[in-house]
């Protein structure tokens, strides 16, 4: 963890992840500075002109018309510039903003394309999504906005604190020591136990309210079924309100140091001219001293101003780390280690050899599925079906083969070759898996089939389409092979999905399949052909099939019972039936929910 | 004031009190100012009128004045953040209500197809922009703009000309503001295709991740993702570009009344008349007064993104609510009449009549899409038809209040929703106030009871939001034990429910059995082996009946129904062979 302590954190890691330099940010901040400055010379135009008609008060024929009216065009020339200075600077963040995510979401997309399939379940993909999502408008915001700002800021008051300094020492000092009151009324409450305890709660609330409305809102269906919509809204309206109040309490317990610290910072010549006015005492009758006190009293009131933009800092600088922090943990994900000398195996037997493995449920609350000692091969050529009850590790098994995660313990091989030594483009194009969770893309159905070949040939297509048994759907629909996916395109019923992702695997061609017998799809038409698909697919292929109902993988060549991360019984299966364990007990078990009838008046 | 209306979710009058006291505190916040307009003529007195002293009584008192003046000016302040912060916690808070009433009486068809993700997303998040608006932005705004309408009234008084040279270029800037927003909506539409399109490449890379990964895609897939952020970051750049200048030229043009200030008083004061302390006045007041106004106009964009967290709540709280108030019949036949219903505008049931007597078994039989759930949800009234009646017990559902009706309803459909509660509390949602052994002996009947014994804490262990720590068949045999405590006369059922879970199949089955006994059941049903004894079996095609009757009438037929019992019974023999 020593390098910990070296690592960048906040808006540094973001524009370290982002590979963006710091040119744009730097640029935008010195236009800021000028436009800052631009930006004051109004009130020294004034200041000016209030210079030359104090100092001809008496006799207004000596007053230098010509030198006022030059000083109103600087006062519109600067204040043009400096609109145009903070134009280019807002300019210059904004784009280093938008290159910042830009860079962000391409390292990010890329990071998750190199993570073991395992990784990249619905969850993880969620969260990474929220965390896109969610971090993206803050982080934008805060480049965009607030950095110029806090130059700008800096730069007013700087400048303005030095000029007042060398103009007068005691009213500067009694402006500044005003600011830096109003400034330790607003952090002290802030700090201090109470402070802490109270935004603590206030936190607390949020997430229970959060909380509360996502429940609320998800359970509202069943909610509605049970026809407790009352009850429930009333719950959630209790939360509300708890929230609301303490809420008010919350922000109650600012009130009055947030007034005092604006009523201070709205009153600095409050404090200016009682010094000066106790300066001007001494010595009544100096023009130089008038003027000066002039000065103090246009621009003094300006110096709080800028100030207010650092109010808000604290906060978006945590919004941003913490931010910066989920994004991290995304990328603290290792990617899947590639092999520095890859093999490619010749035939593709796959065999398991000693494998154990546990998932890594730290933090889960997902039931721990485990292997141990799990050896076997599956024969180039043959069916291998796993069967056992759910949380018996067949799925498990299956997920080793295209390394969606790799073992613990011992080995998988293909052909001889372990699948560690194989780069994952190879073990790609040597495995084909078929599961339940199928996706097509927002394209084409031609496109979408040919995803499983690149350069696959319009009839390849096709015949991979008639061998999967979609080529007469899609026939029927509107364009075609043309016709367009999701998004205002044509929505396909998941037997259909699941006969366009077959027809892919057919397409791809890989010596080696394995199979979730997802194919108790949901209606009787398209069972038929689903299986009709399948049985096109697992042709002269090293086929290891996860079954689900005992009657569709009767005639496999080998069957593997799974117990609790253990083979239990090895076989086919009339060995299996005769001898009369597991599987006997599973098959005879199958065959009576097969011949399931509703009926009524048949109580339990 | 459309703006108005969407930033206070509905609610412009909310806005009253915390502008009323924003306001009067920033009118509080004009005396020391006049004090300080008093003081600099004190100061140039001795200057105008060489030989008067300097009235240093009178620049004490003024000093005094405005110290003592911040008691008034930190009541003022605690006026308007009360009046602020109070009013957008209340505002949140009702509107949060509200919605959350309006939800609960929409319809379910519109609840299921919506994101509860975006709905819950609005109810805080978009309430949360609401707050903010209500407390700062608005006040701030709705301040900046009133303030100079008093400083020209007041000015006025002093010099009608000055005043009038000072916002000259006011109408200016309101009328680039205005047109602005329209600018704003025509540059907006590429940004928003743009944001769009690249949020719908990053779902689907993220989504099809594994199928990418599976094909070696990585490389064109990612490109496509690539091109898309790209387009965005172009977009958003432009876009920025183009509305910059427009906020600059309204603050320009606000500003630039300094300037035309300071030529008309030096062309005045030259021709004499204008008196020398009216143009000091005018020239410190003018270096002060544009600045709210140009704070307001650079937040303005926010506001109007505030203003469509507004805009999206609104428009949920148009969404029309279920209508009825009677209590459904003590009968529970179901009928419909002519049924003609679509969720879009294509029609996906086209004039269904059936009838369901009470005490029968229905099963709905039909490839995928033609329609059977459809039926189901009318029943449920999780819509109400296009044309055509539905009547149950005799009376249309239309004027029953829906959640009555759906107390004399069941349903067991494949999604189950189970709640951050114990698994005990779980079930007894099927009715409130079940005793615990009624909640067992449900249980027991949905064959539960053995598996929630084994749980660590047995019917008090908590499941997670959405029940993620049970599997499918587990969470399925819930839902049918609250069906079962909750004794609905009708009960709806999708068959499918049956084997979502294959290792557990039997399980479910006897469950689904338990439930139906003795009651007026519609089927949904897949494997049609299983609902082969039904009364009555509806075949359905493209959302209409084509055949109905018994099993037997029904194969005797030689039609559809004949045609998948005939292809299931091929399936049934089926085997992975290599």
């Amino acid at each position: 963890m020593k390098h910990a302590l070296k690592k960048k954190t906040g808006i540094m890691r973001l524009l370290e992840i982002a590979g963006e330099k710091k040119g744009l940010l730097i640029c935008s901040g010195i236009l800021s500075m000028a436009s800052a400055i631009f930006m004051l010379i109004p009130y020294v135009s004034v200041y000016y002109i209030l210079a030359e008609l104090l100092s001809h008060a008496a006799d207004l024929s000596s007053v230098d018309g010509p030198l006022m009216v030059r000083w109103g065009w600087i006062a519109l020339g600067s204040m043009i510039a400096g609109l145009i200075t903070m134009y280019l600077g807002s300019m210059a963040s904004h784009i280093a903003a938008f290159r910042i995510l830009y860079g962000l979401r391409v390292q990010l997309a890329e990071h998750i394309g190199r993570l073991p399939l395992g990784y990249l379940n619905q969850t993880s993909i969620g969260a990474v999504k929220k965390t896109l999502e969610q971090n993206v408008e803050k982080i934008e915001k805060f480049i965009a906005h607030q950095i110029p700002d806090m130059f700008n800021a800096l730069a007013t008051v700087v400048v303005m604190f030095a000029v007042l300094f060398y103009l007068n020492f005691w009213m500067a000092l009694v402006c500044l020591a005003a600011i830096v009151l109003g400034f330790g009324i607003q952090t002290s409450m802030w700090v201090g136990e109470q402070a802490k305890e109270n935004v603590k709660l206030y936190y607390d609330a949020l997430e229970e309210i959060n909380a509360s409305a996502v429940q609320y809102v998800q359970g509202m269906p069943a909610v509605k079924v049970f026809g407790q919509t009352v009850h429930s809204f009333r719950c959630f309206y209790d939360d509300m309100i708890r929230y609301r109040d303490l809420c008010i309490r919350f922000s109650d317990s600012f009130q009055n140091g947030f007034a005092l610290f604006k009523t201070i910072l709205a009153s600095l010549l409050s404090f200016i001219l009682p010094v000066g006015v106790l300066l001007l005492s001494q010595n009544p009758n100096s023009m130089a001293f008038a003027l000066v006190l002039m000065f103090f009293i246009v621009l003094g009131p300006g110096t709080a101003t800028p100030l207010y933009r650092f109010l808000y800092l604290s906060s978006s600088l945590r919004d941003i780390s913490e931010g910066v922090d989920r994004i991290d943990a995304v990328f603290s994900e290792p990617a899947v280690p590639e092999p520095q000398h890859p093999k490619k195996p010749e035939t593709y037997s796959v065999q398991f050899d000693g494998v154990s493995f546990s998932y890594d449920t730290t933090g889960t609350s997902a039931r721990i599925e485990a292997l141990s000692g799990i050896s076997f091969t599956a024969e180039q050529g043959k069916v291998t079906a796993l069967v056992g009850p759910s949380g018996s590790g067949k799925t498990t098994i299956a997920n080793l083969i295209p390394r969606f995660w790799d073992v613990r313990g011992g080995a998988v091989r293909i052909g001889g070759v372990d699948v560690r030594q194989m780069r994952t483009e190879d073990l790609m194009d040597t495995v084909s898996f078929v599961f339940q969770d199928t996706f097509l893309f927002f394209d084409t159905l031609y496109e979408n089939i040919r995803v499983g070949k690149p350069g696959a040939s319009r009839e390849e297509v096709y015949a991979a389409a008639r061998a999967a048994q979609c080529h007469d759907f899609i026939e029927r629909l509107p364009q075609g092979y043309d016709t367009l996916i999701g998004e205002g395109g044509v929505y396909l019923s998941g037997g259909e999905v699941q006969r366009v992702s077959v027809a892919r695997a057919i397409l791809k061609g890989a010596p080696v399949l394995v199979l979730d017998e997802a194919t108790a799809f949901a209606d009787p038409e398209n069972e038929y052909k689903m299986q009709m698909a399948l049985k096109e697919l697992v042709k002269e292929k090293t086929v290891i099939v996860i079954a689900h109902r005992l009657s569709s993988i009767r005639e496999a060549d080998q069957i593997l019972v799974l117990q609790e991360g253990r083979i239990a019984e090895r076989g086919v299966h009339a060995e299996l039936l005769d001898k009369g364990g597991v599987y006997r007990r599973m098959w005879n078990a199958y065959t009576d929910a097969a011949s399931w009838v509703i009926e009524k008046g048949v109580p339990a | 004031m459309g703006v108005l209306s969407d930033i206070t979710a509905g609610e412009p009058r909310k806005l009253v009190r915390p502008v009323f006291f924003t306001v009067l505190s920033d009118l509080i916040n004009i005396v020391p100012f006049v004090l300080v307009i008093a003081a600099v003529g004190m100061i140039f007195e001795p200057f105008i009128h060489p030989g008067t002293p300097m009235n240093l009584d009178g620049l004490w008192r003024v000093s005094a004045a405005l110290l003592l003046y911040m008691v008034v000016i930190f009541a003022g302040e605690v006026g308007a953040y009360r009046a602020s912060y109070r009013a957008a916690y209340a505002v949140a808070a009702e509107g949060r209500a509200n919605l959350a009433e309006h939800l609960r009486r929409l319809p379910l068809g519109y609840l299921t197809r919506r994101d509860p993700g975006d709905l819950a997303n609005m109810m805080m998040g978009d309430f949360t922009q609401i707050e903010q608006s209500l407390s700062h932005n608005l006040p701030q705004l709705i301040g900046a703009l009133i303030l100079p309408i008093f400083a020209l009234v007041g000015l006025a008084f002093l010099d009608w000309r000055m005043a009038v040279a000072m916002f000259i270029a006011l109408p200016m800037a309101v009328l680039i503001v205005l047109a602005s927003s329209g600018v704003q909506r025509s540059l907006g539409s590429r940004h928003i295709r743009a944001k769009i399109n690249a949020a719908s490449r990053l779902q689907e890379y993220l989504n099809g991740i594994r199928v990418i990964k599976a094909y070696n895609l990585s490389g064109s897939r990612f490109v496509r993702l690539e091109k898309s952020f790209r387009e965005l970051m172009r977009e958003s750049i432009r876009f920025e570009g183009l509305i910059g200048p427009v906020v600059l030229l309204a603050v320009a043009s606000v500003r630039v009344g300094l300037t035309v200030l300071v030529l008309v008083g030096v062309y005045l004061l030259l021709g004499g008349t204008l008196d020398i302390l009216t143009f000091v006045i005018f020239l410190v007041i003018g270096s002060r007064v544009f600045d709210p106004l140009t704070m307001a106009l650079i937040n303005f964009p926010e506001l109007q993104y505030h203003a469509l967290a507004g805009e999206r709540i609104l428009a949920l709280r148009r969404e029309p609510i279920m209508q009825g108030q009677q209590h459904p019949p003590e009968k529970h036949d179901i009928e419909f009449a002519s049924v003609t219903f679509g969720y879009g505008s294509d029609a996906v049931l086209h004039d269904v009549s059936l009838k369901m007597p009470e005490g029968s078994m229905t099963a709905l039989v039909g490839p995928s899409g033609s329609g059977k759930s459809t039926i189901l949800k009318l029943v449920a009234r999780f819509y109400d038809p296009q044309s055509g009646r539905i009547v149950f017990g005799g009376e249309d559902i239309r004027n029953m209040d829906p959640e009555a009706l759906l107390e004399r309803i069941s349903m067991v459909f494949q999604d189950v929703y189970l709640f951050k509660d114990t698994i005990g509390n779980n079930i007894r949602f099927g009715r409130e106030g079940a005793t615990f052994a009624e909640v067992e002996g449900a249980a027991r009947k949905a064959c539960c009871h053995e598996f929630i014994m084994k749980l660590p804490m047995g019917y008090d262990t908590p499941v997670g939001e959405g029940g993620s720590t049970l599997s499918g068949g587990e969470k399925q045999r819930i839902s049918i034990a609250r069906a079962i405590l909750k004794d609905a006369p009708v009960v709806l059922l999708d068959e499918a429910t049956a084997f979502l879970d294959p290792e557990n199949e039997i399980e479910v089955q006897k469950a689904i059995s338990a439930l139906i006994h003795g009651r007026t059941i519609a089927i949904i049903a897949h494997r049609l082996k299983t609902v082969r004894r039904a009364d009555n079996i509806i075949v359905l095609d493209g959302g209409r009946i084509v055949e109905q009757g018994s099993h037997d009438e029904l194969l005797a037929k030689n039609g559809l129904y004949a045609r998948l019992w005939k292809l299931q019974q091929e399936a049934q023999g089926w085997s992975i062979a290599a």
